[in-house]
Protein backbone atom coordinates (compact mmCIF):
# COMPACT_ATOMS: atom_id res chain seq x y z
CA UNK A 1 0.00 0.00 0.00
CA UNK A 2 2.90 2.18 0.60
CA UNK A 3 3.85 1.85 -2.55
CA UNK A 4 0.55 2.96 -3.72
CA UNK A 5 0.34 6.11 -1.98
CA UNK A 6 3.99 7.65 -3.19
CA UNK A 7 2.62 6.59 -6.37
CA UNK A 8 -0.24 8.67 -6.38
CA UNK A 9 1.58 11.51 -4.45
CA UNK A 10 3.97 11.80 -7.13
CA UNK A 11 1.75 11.57 -9.51
CA UNK A 12 -0.38 14.24 -7.83
CA UNK A 13 2.50 16.54 -6.81
CA UNK A 14 4.04 16.41 -10.87
CA UNK A 15 0.20 17.45 -11.73
CA UNK A 16 0.54 20.62 -9.41
CA UNK A 17 3.97 21.00 -10.80
CA UNK A 18 3.38 20.83 -14.29
CA UNK A 19 -0.23 23.39 -14.06
CA UNK A 20 1.55 25.66 -12.09
CA UNK A 21 4.89 25.81 -14.45
CA UNK A 22 2.13 26.54 -17.06
CA UNK A 23 0.85 29.28 -15.42
CA UNK A 24 4.24 30.62 -14.74
CA UNK A 25 5.23 30.69 -18.55
CA UNK A 26 2.21 32.41 -19.42
CA UNK A 27 1.33 34.94 -16.44
CA UNK A 28 -0.35 37.33 -18.49
CA UNK A 29 -3.05 34.78 -19.66
CA UNK A 30 -3.65 33.42 -16.67
CA UNK A 31 -4.02 37.30 -14.79
CA UNK A 32 -6.42 36.86 -17.77
CA UNK A 33 -8.33 33.63 -17.01
CA UNK A 34 -8.89 34.84 -13.50
CA UNK A 35 -10.02 38.38 -14.24
CA UNK A 36 -13.28 36.58 -16.69
CA UNK A 37 -14.35 35.33 -13.42
CA UNK A 38 -15.20 38.65 -11.64
CA UNK A 39 -14.56 37.41 -8.04
CA UNK A 40 -11.66 39.49 -7.26
CA UNK A 41 -10.63 43.09 -7.62
CA UNK A 42 -8.65 43.86 -10.34
CA UNK A 43 -5.87 45.53 -8.35
CA UNK A 44 -5.66 42.28 -6.52
CA UNK A 45 -5.74 39.83 -10.14
CA UNK A 46 -2.37 40.15 -10.89
CA UNK A 47 -0.96 39.54 -7.55
CA UNK A 48 -3.03 36.70 -7.37
CA UNK A 49 -2.03 35.57 -10.66
CA UNK A 50 1.81 35.84 -10.14
CA UNK A 51 1.48 33.80 -6.55
CA UNK A 52 -1.03 30.75 -7.61
CA UNK A 53 1.48 29.30 -10.24
CA UNK A 54 4.26 29.43 -7.42
CA UNK A 55 1.69 28.03 -4.62
CA UNK A 56 0.63 25.05 -7.28
CA UNK A 57 4.47 24.12 -8.00
CA UNK A 58 6.22 24.61 -4.35
CA UNK A 59 3.28 22.13 -3.07
CA UNK A 60 4.06 19.90 -5.97
CA UNK A 61 7.54 19.61 -5.27
CA UNK A 62 6.84 19.73 -1.43
CA UNK A 63 4.86 16.42 -1.88
CA UNK A 64 6.87 14.77 -4.54
CA UNK A 65 10.09 15.49 -2.00
CA UNK A 66 8.39 14.25 0.75
CA UNK A 67 7.44 11.17 -1.23
CA UNK A 68 10.86 10.23 -2.32
CA UNK A 69 13.08 11.58 0.37
CA UNK A 70 14.44 8.24 2.35
CA UNK A 71 12.58 8.36 6.20
CA UNK A 72 14.86 9.44 9.09
CA UNK A 73 12.04 9.01 11.55
CA UNK A 74 14.04 6.24 14.07
CA UNK A 75 16.61 9.21 14.34
CA UNK A 76 14.11 11.94 14.14
CA UNK A 77 10.20 12.23 15.48
CA UNK A 78 9.41 14.75 12.97
CA UNK A 79 10.99 13.49 9.85
CA UNK A 80 11.40 16.17 6.89
CA UNK A 81 10.32 13.33 4.19
CA UNK A 82 6.43 13.47 6.44
CA UNK A 83 6.30 17.03 7.25
CA UNK A 84 6.90 17.97 3.25
CA UNK A 85 4.36 15.10 2.44
CA UNK A 86 1.81 17.03 4.77
CA UNK A 87 2.43 20.52 4.13
CA UNK A 88 2.23 19.71 0.23
CA UNK A 89 -0.80 17.92 0.73
CA UNK A 90 -2.26 20.50 3.16
CA UNK A 91 -1.76 23.14 0.45
CA UNK A 92 -3.08 20.94 -1.98
CA UNK A 93 -6.16 20.23 -0.30
CA UNK A 94 -6.16 24.21 0.78
CA UNK A 95 -6.23 24.86 -3.31
CA UNK A 96 -8.34 21.83 -4.49
CA UNK A 97 -10.79 23.58 -2.26
CA UNK A 98 -10.73 26.87 -3.50
CA UNK A 99 -10.88 26.03 -7.15
CA UNK A 100 -14.47 23.90 -7.01
CA UNK A 101 -15.70 26.57 -4.97
CA UNK A 102 -14.50 29.33 -7.60
CA UNK A 103 -15.74 26.93 -10.08
CA UNK A 104 -19.14 26.16 -8.47
CA UNK A 105 -19.42 29.89 -7.92
CA UNK A 106 -18.74 30.34 -11.86
CA UNK A 107 -20.71 27.62 -13.05
CA UNK A 108 -24.03 28.87 -10.90
CA UNK A 109 -23.56 32.49 -12.00
CA UNK A 110 -23.79 30.90 -15.98
CA UNK A 111 -20.03 32.58 -17.06
CA UNK A 112 -19.10 30.78 -20.09
CA UNK A 113 -15.37 30.84 -19.42
CA UNK A 114 -12.36 29.39 -20.03
CA UNK A 115 -11.28 27.63 -16.76
CA UNK A 116 -7.78 28.49 -16.86
CA UNK A 117 -7.06 25.32 -14.80
CA UNK A 118 -3.46 24.98 -16.54
CA UNK A 119 -3.46 21.12 -17.08
CA UNK A 120 -3.43 19.63 -20.75
CA UNK A 121 -6.14 21.04 -22.36
CA UNK A 122 -8.15 25.09 -22.64
CA UNK A 123 -11.74 23.89 -21.32
CA UNK A 124 -14.44 25.78 -19.97
CA UNK A 125 -15.80 26.17 -16.48
CA UNK A 126 -18.23 23.26 -16.05
CA UNK A 127 -18.90 19.83 -14.44
CA UNK A 128 -15.90 18.26 -16.29
CA UNK A 129 -13.76 21.10 -14.44
CA UNK A 130 -15.10 20.91 -10.96
CA UNK A 131 -14.69 16.53 -11.38
CA UNK A 132 -11.65 16.98 -12.25
CA UNK A 133 -10.67 19.46 -9.13
CA UNK A 134 -12.91 17.04 -6.76
CA UNK A 135 -10.79 14.28 -8.26
CA UNK A 136 -7.64 15.25 -7.12
CA UNK A 137 -8.96 16.85 -4.03
CA UNK A 138 -9.93 13.04 -3.61
CA UNK A 139 -7.09 11.86 -3.77
CA UNK A 140 -5.19 14.77 -1.33
CA UNK A 141 -7.51 13.73 1.21
CA UNK A 142 -7.31 10.11 1.07
CA UNK A 143 -3.09 10.83 1.23
CA UNK A 144 -3.59 12.97 4.17
CA UNK A 145 -5.97 10.85 6.07
CA UNK A 146 -3.55 7.60 5.62
CA UNK A 147 -1.04 9.91 6.82
CA UNK A 148 -2.96 11.24 10.39
CA UNK A 149 -4.25 7.74 11.09
CA UNK A 150 -0.54 5.96 10.57
CA UNK A 151 1.47 9.40 11.62
CA UNK A 152 3.52 8.54 8.79
CA UNK A 153 4.56 4.80 10.22
CA UNK A 154 3.87 3.02 6.88
CA UNK A 155 4.80 5.52 5.13
CA UNK A 156 8.65 4.75 4.33
CA UNK A 157 9.72 6.58 1.27
CA UNK A 158 9.53 4.93 -2.33
CA UNK A 159 13.60 4.95 -2.21
CA UNK A 160 14.88 2.51 0.69
CA UNK A 161 18.23 3.20 1.83
CA UNK B 1 -1.76 10.18 15.85
CA UNK B 2 -0.12 13.09 15.23
CA UNK B 3 1.00 15.04 18.83
CA UNK B 4 -0.31 18.98 19.11
CA UNK B 5 3.79 19.42 18.68
CA UNK B 6 3.63 18.09 15.25
CA UNK B 7 0.37 19.83 14.53
CA UNK B 8 2.30 22.81 15.14
CA UNK B 9 5.04 22.18 13.33
CA UNK B 10 3.25 20.56 10.16
CA UNK B 11 1.37 24.11 10.59
CA UNK B 12 4.24 26.45 10.46
CA UNK B 13 5.89 23.92 7.35
CA UNK B 14 2.88 24.72 5.52
CA UNK B 15 2.88 28.19 6.40
CA UNK B 16 6.60 28.59 5.62
CA UNK B 17 6.30 26.77 2.48
CA UNK B 18 3.42 29.30 1.26
CA UNK B 19 5.03 32.62 2.34
CA UNK B 20 8.04 31.11 0.07
CA UNK B 21 5.58 30.82 -3.12
CA UNK B 22 4.18 34.20 -2.65
CA UNK B 23 7.67 35.83 -2.28
CA UNK B 24 8.77 33.69 -5.59
CA UNK B 25 5.62 34.23 -7.95
CA UNK B 26 5.84 38.08 -6.67
CA UNK B 27 9.69 37.95 -7.47
CA UNK B 28 9.25 36.17 -10.74
CA UNK B 29 6.36 38.42 -12.09
CA UNK B 30 7.07 41.91 -10.31
CA UNK B 31 5.65 43.86 -13.34
CA UNK B 32 2.77 41.87 -13.10
CA UNK B 33 1.90 42.17 -9.52
CA UNK B 34 3.18 46.38 -9.74
CA UNK B 35 0.63 47.43 -12.90
CA UNK B 36 -2.44 45.50 -11.06
CA UNK B 37 -1.16 47.47 -7.56
CA UNK B 38 -1.31 50.55 -9.72
CA UNK B 39 -4.62 49.88 -11.52
CA UNK B 40 -2.83 49.36 -14.77
CA UNK B 41 -3.51 46.04 -15.00
CA UNK B 42 -5.95 46.12 -17.72
CA UNK B 43 -3.84 48.12 -20.36
CA UNK B 44 -0.80 45.98 -19.42
CA UNK B 45 -3.03 43.00 -20.07
CA UNK B 46 -3.73 44.55 -23.90
CA UNK B 47 -0.67 45.66 -24.63
CA UNK B 48 0.97 41.97 -23.65
CA UNK B 49 -2.02 39.97 -25.59
CA UNK B 50 -1.57 42.35 -29.07
CA UNK B 51 2.55 41.82 -28.64
CA UNK B 52 1.67 37.93 -28.42
CA UNK B 53 -0.88 38.13 -31.00
CA UNK B 54 1.28 39.87 -33.32
CA UNK B 55 3.70 36.65 -33.11
CA UNK B 56 1.85 34.06 -33.14
CA UNK B 57 -0.94 35.42 -35.64
CA UNK B 58 1.52 37.09 -38.51
CA UNK B 59 -0.76 38.12 -41.25
CA UNK B 60 -3.85 37.66 -39.62
CA UNK B 61 -6.37 41.04 -40.17
CA UNK B 62 -8.34 42.24 -38.00
CA UNK B 63 -11.81 44.17 -37.61
CA UNK B 64 -12.80 46.40 -35.03
CA UNK B 65 -17.00 46.09 -33.89
CA UNK B 66 -17.80 49.39 -36.31
CA UNK B 67 -15.46 47.77 -39.46
CA UNK B 68 -17.73 44.39 -38.83
CA UNK B 69 -21.05 45.45 -38.71
CA UNK B 70 -20.60 47.66 -42.00
CA UNK B 71 -19.06 44.55 -43.34
CA UNK B 72 -22.11 42.88 -41.94
CA UNK B 73 -25.05 45.92 -43.22
CA UNK B 74 -23.16 45.46 -46.78
CA UNK B 75 -23.44 41.96 -46.76
CA UNK B 76 -20.25 41.58 -48.23
CA UNK B 77 -18.70 38.63 -46.20
CA UNK B 78 -19.88 35.24 -44.80
CA UNK B 79 -19.44 35.40 -41.36
CA UNK B 80 -17.75 32.46 -39.43
CA UNK B 81 -19.01 32.15 -35.65
CA UNK B 82 -16.18 29.86 -34.19
CA UNK B 83 -17.38 29.23 -30.98
CA UNK B 84 -18.69 25.85 -29.47
CA UNK B 85 -21.52 24.65 -30.92
CA UNK B 86 -23.87 25.20 -27.62
CA UNK B 87 -22.85 28.84 -27.69
CA UNK B 88 -23.67 29.12 -31.32
CA UNK B 89 -27.40 27.65 -31.23
CA UNK B 90 -28.12 29.98 -27.89
CA UNK B 91 -27.48 33.29 -29.76
CA UNK B 92 -24.92 34.17 -33.10
CA UNK B 93 -24.29 37.22 -35.26
CA UNK B 94 -27.40 37.17 -37.84
CA UNK B 95 -26.44 34.76 -41.05
CA UNK B 96 -23.32 32.96 -39.25
CA UNK B 97 -22.24 29.62 -39.81
CA UNK B 98 -20.97 28.05 -36.90
CA UNK B 99 -17.50 25.97 -37.42
CA UNK B 100 -16.78 25.30 -33.61
CA UNK B 101 -12.68 24.58 -32.42
CA UNK B 102 -13.94 20.64 -31.96
CA UNK B 103 -15.03 20.00 -36.11
CA UNK B 104 -10.92 21.68 -36.64
CA UNK B 105 -8.99 18.98 -37.29
CA UNK B 106 -11.77 17.83 -39.85
CA UNK B 107 -11.55 21.33 -41.23
CA UNK B 108 -10.38 20.03 -44.64
CA UNK B 109 -13.95 18.08 -45.20
CA UNK B 110 -16.19 20.92 -43.86
CA UNK B 111 -18.41 22.48 -46.33
CA UNK B 112 -17.00 25.77 -46.01
CA UNK B 113 -13.81 23.97 -47.83
CA UNK B 114 -16.63 24.17 -50.92
CA UNK B 115 -16.30 27.36 -51.10
CA UNK B 116 -14.77 29.91 -53.65
CA UNK B 117 -10.99 31.05 -51.91
CA UNK B 118 -11.69 34.88 -53.04
CA UNK B 119 -14.76 34.95 -50.44
CA UNK B 120 -14.71 37.62 -48.34
CA UNK B 121 -15.31 36.01 -44.38
CA UNK B 122 -14.92 37.44 -40.96
CA UNK B 123 -14.25 35.07 -38.20
CA UNK B 124 -15.62 35.75 -34.66
CA UNK B 125 -15.21 33.90 -31.48
CA UNK B 126 -16.80 34.76 -27.91
CA UNK B 127 -14.71 37.77 -26.60
CA UNK B 128 -11.87 40.58 -27.19
CA UNK B 129 -9.65 37.88 -24.59
CA UNK B 130 -10.51 34.83 -26.92
CA UNK B 131 -7.79 33.95 -29.09
CA UNK B 132 -10.24 31.10 -31.55
CA UNK B 133 -10.91 33.73 -33.83
CA UNK B 134 -7.44 34.66 -35.39
CA UNK B 135 -6.55 30.94 -34.52
CA UNK B 136 -9.49 29.80 -37.31
CA UNK B 137 -8.59 32.64 -39.53
CA UNK B 138 -4.97 31.57 -39.92
CA UNK B 139 -6.32 27.48 -40.19
CA UNK B 140 -8.53 29.15 -43.29
CA UNK B 141 -5.72 31.19 -44.66
CA UNK B 142 -3.52 28.46 -44.75
CA UNK B 143 -6.36 26.63 -46.73
CA UNK B 144 -6.39 29.07 -49.22
CA UNK B 145 -8.92 31.34 -48.33
CA UNK B 146 -7.46 34.95 -49.15
CA UNK B 147 -9.82 37.56 -47.76
CA UNK B 148 -10.34 36.09 -44.22
CA UNK B 149 -10.36 38.81 -41.26
CA UNK B 150 -11.12 38.13 -37.46
CA UNK B 151 -13.29 40.41 -35.76
CA UNK B 152 -11.79 40.45 -32.29
CA UNK B 153 -14.31 41.86 -30.04
CA UNK B 154 -15.93 38.79 -30.71
CA UNK B 155 -20.22 38.04 -29.96
CA UNK B 156 -19.62 39.48 -26.55
CA UNK B 157 -19.14 43.03 -28.19
CA UNK B 158 -21.76 42.55 -31.12
CA UNK B 159 -24.44 41.40 -28.32
CA UNK B 160 -23.27 44.50 -26.23
CA UNK B 161 -23.93 46.87 -29.17
CA UNK B 162 -27.46 45.42 -29.51
CA UNK B 163 -26.57 44.40 -33.40
CA UNK B 164 -28.56 41.80 -35.30
CA UNK B 165 -28.30 38.45 -33.74
CA UNK B 166 -30.29 34.60 -34.50
CA UNK B 167 -30.81 31.77 -32.42
CA UNK B 168 -31.08 28.47 -33.60
CA UNK B 169 -33.18 26.88 -30.72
Amino acid sequence: MRFVSSGAGIVLGGLFVYAGVQKHLAPYEFAEAILAYQLLPVGLVGVVAATLSWIEIVSGISLILGCLLPSRRFSNPFPLDGILRRSGLLLILGQSLLFIAVLLITLVRGLKIDCGCGLFFQRQVGLESILEDALLLGVAGWLYWRECRTGGREEESLVLV
Amino acid sequence: MMTSISWRRELAWTISLLGLAVILGIMFHWSLVQASLRGNLTALLDQKRQERREVQFQGVKTLDLAQAYQIWQEKRALFVDARKAEEYQELHVQGAVNVAPETWEELSASELMKMDRMREMVVYCSQESCDDALKLAKKLRAAGFTRVLAFTGGFRAWDEAGYPADTSR
